[in-house]
C-alpha cells in the first residue's frame, strides 16, 4: 500500500477540479446532485483532471461498498450521526447530496458545488494538493432508523438490532449507537478526516454527529499482500483474518445473502463497531511470558505458541510435558479461532485510537473495532465467549454499535443515490 | 494481570496448587528440592561468580557455573582503562555493571540457562573472556532457602485473612439479615478490606471472585448481579434490605468456599510478585476512579486495602530480593512512600462510615488523577520484580 500524500506533477489537481468546479456553474444551475455530475462529467473531458486507473482512487460505486473488503487502508476517521430532520425529504436529500460528495471525494475531488466570491467555498479545502489517498467511505444504517420517523421500519431487516449486554461491556452513552454511521478510511489521515468534515457539514440541519473517532493505525490485514500489522499490547493481530480473496469465507460469514428478509440488503454486510479501552499501563506492567499466555502467540513473531512462524496453524491440543495446554485454555487465539467457534468468522478491519488522557491523567487509548459479518449475532457469540479470555483484565469495551451496511451503488441503476436504495424508490 | 489460570511459562510447575492437583504438585517439589539439595553439595552459594577488572582484562571466576541464578560480582581495584563488565550472549548483552572506577564494586544477577557466554570488559587489553553455564536450570528459586520461606509465609497470609475475611463477612451478613441498615453500611467496608488485600489469589477461580466481588457490568444478565456490590447497591443506593437475604447467604457461602480452596493453596515467588503488581493494577483501574465502589463511595478503604495487600506480597519476597537486587527493592519502597503520603491528606478519624478515609465522591478529578500518578510510579517498579525471583 502506498502512504503517499505527495501530489505527482506540478499542478494540484483538486485546485484544477475547483477551478472546473466554477466553470461548472456558469453552465449548471442548482443542487448538489445535478452539480455534482456536471463536475463529473466536465472531469471526463479533461485529461489533466481525470485521475488515472490505479491512481489511489477506490470507486465509491461499486457491487458491494468500498472500505470492506479494500486492502485496509492506515487511517480511519469514523463517525455516528443521530436524524435530527423529521421530514423524510430532508433525509432524502442529504442522501444524494452525499452520493455526490462522496463520488467525487473518493476520486480526490472536493465537493462539487457552486464557489462564488463572496459566499462559503462548498468544499472545506483542506485536501487541496492532496491525493485520493485510497479514500473509502462507507455507509451504515443502524436500528433506530428504522422507526416510525421516515417510513422505514418495513425496511429493518430483523438481524437489525440493538446488541444484547456482553462481557467487558461499559458502555458510555456518550459513545454509543446512532441512526447512521460513516466509516472513511484513506491512506492520508487529512483525506478521511475531511471526507468526515465535509459530510457532516453537508448533513448539517439534517442530522447531527453523536460521536467520532479517528483511527492512527490499522490492527487487521484483509489483503494477502499486507503485513500484519500490531496492536498497541505490541502484539500481531487479526493474523487469521478473512482475505479478500477468500470469495467462499465472504459469501458464507461477510455478505448478507439470500436468507435475509430484506432483498434489498443482500450483497451488504452488518458492521459492529466497539471502542474497545485497553489499560495500557496495566498491560505494560504484565511480564512478557503472561502477555504471550493472554494471546496465545509469542510477541515477537506472531508466532502461535505451538509455532515458528506467524501463519502456523496453532495446535490447541498441545500439552506440555507436565500437561498443561501450550496454548492456555483462555488464550484468545483459542477461544476467538474458527477451529473451536464451529468454524464461525469475521471480517475484522479495526484502527489503534488515542483520545488523549483519561480523567486520571492516563493515556486513553486502545483497540477501535470494526467488523463485518453477515449476522451481529456472529459477534454476540463470539463475545460471549472472548469475555472470558485473557485479556479481560487489560481491556473494557467503553463504546459501540451495530449498522447494516447495504450494498454497492453498482447494484443499482446508474443515477441511483443512497437515497433510493434507503427507500426502494426510484431515481 | 496475569490471571493465575495461565500457567507462567519458563517457571517450573504448576502455578498454583488447588486440592485436585496437589498431589501432582508435591511431585514437583520433591523432585525440584532434589536437585536443589544436588546443587547445595556444589559448595557455597549457587553461582557467585567473581569477576576482578585490570588494564589486561576481566576474567571470570570460575568459568563454569551450573545453570540457574549467577550473582556476578565485579571490582576495580586499580585499572583506569576498564570500568565496565558486560555479559554477552552472541552479540546481544544480557546484564552488566558499569562505571567502576578504582576502588569501587558492584554486581548484577540474571538467571542464565546452559551455554556459552562472554564476559566483555571494553578497554582492557584482552577484552573478552569465555563463560560457561552448565546443565539445566530447572531448580532456580527452589533453591534458595528465602524465597522458599517467602512461599510459606505468603501462604500463611492469605489463609490468615481469609479468616479474617469469613469472620467480618459474617458480621455484615449478619447485620443486612437482621434489618439494621445503619450496621448493614458500617459494615460493608471492613468486610471488603480483607477480600480487597487477597483478591489476586481470589481470582484463580474465576467465577468466585465474579460472584463475590463482579460489579453489575461483569454480569452477562442484570439479573445475575450478586455478590458485595449487589449488596452494596441495595444498602446505598436503593436503600432497602428487602430482598437481600438470599444474596447475603450467597456471600458468605462463596467467601466459605474461598477459605476452603486457599487453605490447599501453593503459590511460587514470581506468582506472588505478579499478584502484587495486579492489586496496584486494580488500584488504577477500579479505585482511583471510583468505579468500584460506585454506590458506597468507600474506594478509598479498598485502595488501602489493595496497597495493603501487594505491599504485604513485596514484604514477604524483600529479604531474598534484597540479595538479589537491593536498589529495587529501595526504588519500590520509595515508590510506596509517596503512596501514603498522598492518601495522608483523606484520612480521617473516624472517617466516613468508619472507614478511617473521607468519602471518594469528594475527592475531585485533579486529586484523583494526582493519586493515580503515584500508584502508576509505584506498580512500574514493583512489576519488575517478577523476573528477579523467579
Amino acid at each position: 500500500m502506498t502512504d503517499g500524500t505527495e501530489q505527482q506533477g506540478n499542478v494540484s489537481r483538486r485546485w484544477l477540479l475547483a477551478g472546473l468546479g466554477v466553470l461548472g456553474a456558469a453552465g449548471v444551475a442548482g443542487g448538489g446532485f445535478a452539480g455534482g455530475y456536471a463536475v463529473a462529467q466536465s472531469n471526463d473531458t479533461q485529461p489533466v483532471a481525470q485521475p488515472r486507473a490505479g491512481d489511489q482512487i477506490v470507486p465509491f460505486r461499486a457491487m458491494h461498498q468500498a472500505g470492506i473488503v479494500t486492502a485496509q487502508q492506515p487511517r480511519l476517521m469514523f463517525a455516528a450521526f443521530r436524524v435530527t430532520a423529521t421530514d423524510p425529504a430532508e433525509l432524502r436529500e442529504m442522501l444524494r447530496d452525499w452520493t455526490t460528495a462522496a463520488t467525487a471525494m473518493t476520486r480526490g475531488q472536493l465537493v462539487p458545488g457552486q464557489f462564488e466570491p463572496d459566499g462559503p467555498p462548498p468544499d472545506t479545502g483542506e485536501t487541496a494538493g492532496l491525493t485520493p489517498a485510497n479514500l473509502t467511505i462507507t455507509i451504515g444504517y443502524g436500528p433506530s432508523l428504522f422507526d416510525h420517523r421516515f417510513g422505514l421500519a418495513g425496511r429493518r431487516p430483523s438481524a437489525l438490532v440493538d446488541l444484547p449486554h456482553l462481557p467487558l461491556d461499559h458502555l458510555d452513552p456518550a459513545f454509543t449507537g446512532g441512526d447512521i454511521a460513516i466509516q472513511a478510511c484513506a491512506d492520508d489521515p487529512q483525506v478521511s478526516f475531511h471526507a468526515i468534515r465535509n459530510l457532516a457539514r453537508i448533513g448539517t440541519g439534517t442530522v447531527v454527529p453523536l460521536w467520532v473517532e479517528s483511527g492512527f493505525g490499522r490492527t487487521a490485514s484483509t489483503d494477502r499482500l499486507q503485513t500484519t500489522p500490531r496492536n498497541l499490547m505490541g502484539f500481531k493481530d487479526g493474523t487469521r483474518n478473512i482475505r479478500s480473496d477468500q470469495k467462499d469465507l465472504l459469501d458464507q460469514y461477510v455478505w448478507i445473502g439470500e436468507d435475509s428478509d430484506q432483498e434489498w440488503l443482500r450483497g451488504g454486510t452488518y458492521l459492529v463497531a466497539r471502542r474497545i479501552r485497553m489499560f495500557l499501563n496495566q498491560w505494560d506492567r504484565d511480564v512478557q511470558d503472561d502477555q504471550e499466555n493472554v494471546f496465545g502467540r509469542f510477541k515477537a513473531t506472531g508466532a502461535p505458541l505451538t509455532g515458528i512462524d506467524e501463519f502456523d496453524t496453532p495446535n490447541f491440543a498441545a500439552k506440555t510435558a507436565s500437561g498443561q495446554s501450550v496454548i492456555p485454555a483462555d488464550a484468545h487465539i483459542r477461544l476467538a479461532a474458527h477451529e473451536n467457534n464451529d468454524g464461525l468468522r469475521i471480517l475484522r478491519r479495526g484502527y489503534s485510537f488515542t483520545d488523549g488522557l483519561d480523567s486520571t491523567g492516563n493515556l486513553l487509548g486502545g483497540l477501535f473495532f470494526l467488523a463485518f459479518m453477515r449476522d451481529p449475532q456472529q459477534f454476540v457469540t463470539l463475545q460471549r465467549k472472548l469475555g472470558q479470555d485473557g485479556l479481560r483484565e487489560y481491556i473494557s469495551h467503553i463504546g459501540g454499535a451495530v449498522f447494516v451496511c447495504p450494498p454497492g451503488l453498482g447494484t443499482l441503476p446508474a443515477r441511483a443515490t443512497l437515497a433510493e436504495q434507503l427507500f426502494g424508490t426510484s431515481p | 494481570m496475569p490471571s493465575s489460570t495461565r500457567p507462567r511459562r519458563g517457571v517450573l510447575a504448576v502455578p498454583l496448587v488447588v486440592a485436585a492437583t496437589a498431589v501432582l504438585a508435591a511431585g514437583c517439589v520433591s523432585q525440584s528440592s532434589a536437585s536443589g539439595t544436588k546443587d547445595a553439595t556444589g559448595g557455597g552459594e549457587k553461582g557467585d561468580v567473581t569477576i576482578t577488572l585490570t588494564s589486561s582484562g576481566c576474567e571470570p571466576s570460575p568459568r563454569t557455573v551450573p545453570a540457574g541464578v549467577v550473582n556476578f560480582n565485579v571490582s576495580n581495584n586499580s585499572a583506569d582503562s576498564v570500568s565496565e563488565a558486560e555479559l554477552l550472549s552472541g552479540g546481544r548483552m544480557l546484564g552488566e555493571q558499569e562505571n567502576l572506577s578504582p576502588g569501587l564494586s558492584g554486581g548484577f544477577s540474571l538467571r542464565l540457562d546452559n551455554g556459552s557466554y562472554q564476559i566483555y570488559c571494553p578497554g582492557a587489553s584482552q577484552e573478552k573472556f569465555g563463560f560457561q553455564v552448565t546443565g539445566t536450570s530447572t531448580s532456580t528459586w527452589r533453591s534458595n532457602p528465602a524465597l522458599v520461606k517467602a512461599t510459606t509465609d505468603y501462604a500463611a497470609w492469605i489463609r490468615d485473612q481469609v479468616g479474617h475475611l469469613v469472620a467480618t463477612t459474617q458480621s455484615f451478613v449478619d447485620a443486612v439479615r437482621s434489618g439494621n441498615m445503619s450496621q448493614a453500611e458500617v459494615t460493608y467496608a471492613p468486610a471488603r478490606v480483607y477480600y480487597e488485600r487477597v483478591e489476586p489469589v481470589a481470582e484463580i477461580w474465576g467465577s468466585l471472585d465474579l460472584n463475590i466481588d463482579g460489579r453489575l457490568d461483569d454480569f452477562d444478565k442484570p439479573t445475575d448481579f450478586q455478590g458485595f456490590h449487589k449488596l452494596e447497591q441495595m444498602i446505598f443506593q436503593q436503600k432497602t434490605l428487602s430482598g437481600t437475604n438470599t444474596y447475603a447467604d450467597g456471600l458468605l457461602a462463596n467467601v466459605k468456599e474461598l477459605q476452603t480452596l486457599v487453605g490447599q493453596a501453593t503459590y511460587q515467588p514470581a506468582e506472588i510478585a505478579d499478584g502484587a503488581t495486579s492489586l496496584v493494577d486494580e488500584i488504577q483501574s477500579s479505585k482511583v476512579t471510583g468505579e468500584e465502589d460506585r454506590y458506597s463511595h468507600v474506594d478509598l478503604i479498598d485502595f488501602q486495602a489493595n496497597l495493603d495487600g501487594a505491599v504485604e506480597a513485596f514484604d514477604v519476597l524483600q529479604p531474598a530480593l534484597r540479595k538479589i537486587n537491593p536498589d529495587l527493592v529501595s526504588t519500590v519502597q520509595d515508590r510506596y512512600k509517596a503512596i501514603v503520603q498522598s492518601l495522608r491528606p483523606f484520612q480521617q478519624k473516624p472517617g466516613y462510615l468508619d472507614t478511617g478515609y473521607v468519602n471518594y465522591a469528594t475527592v475531585d478529578s485533579t486529586q484523583r488523577k494526582a493519586l493515580s500518578q503515584v500508584v502508576n510510579a509505584f506498580g512500574e517498579e514493583l512489576s519488575k520484580v517478577a523476573a528477579k525471583v523467579a
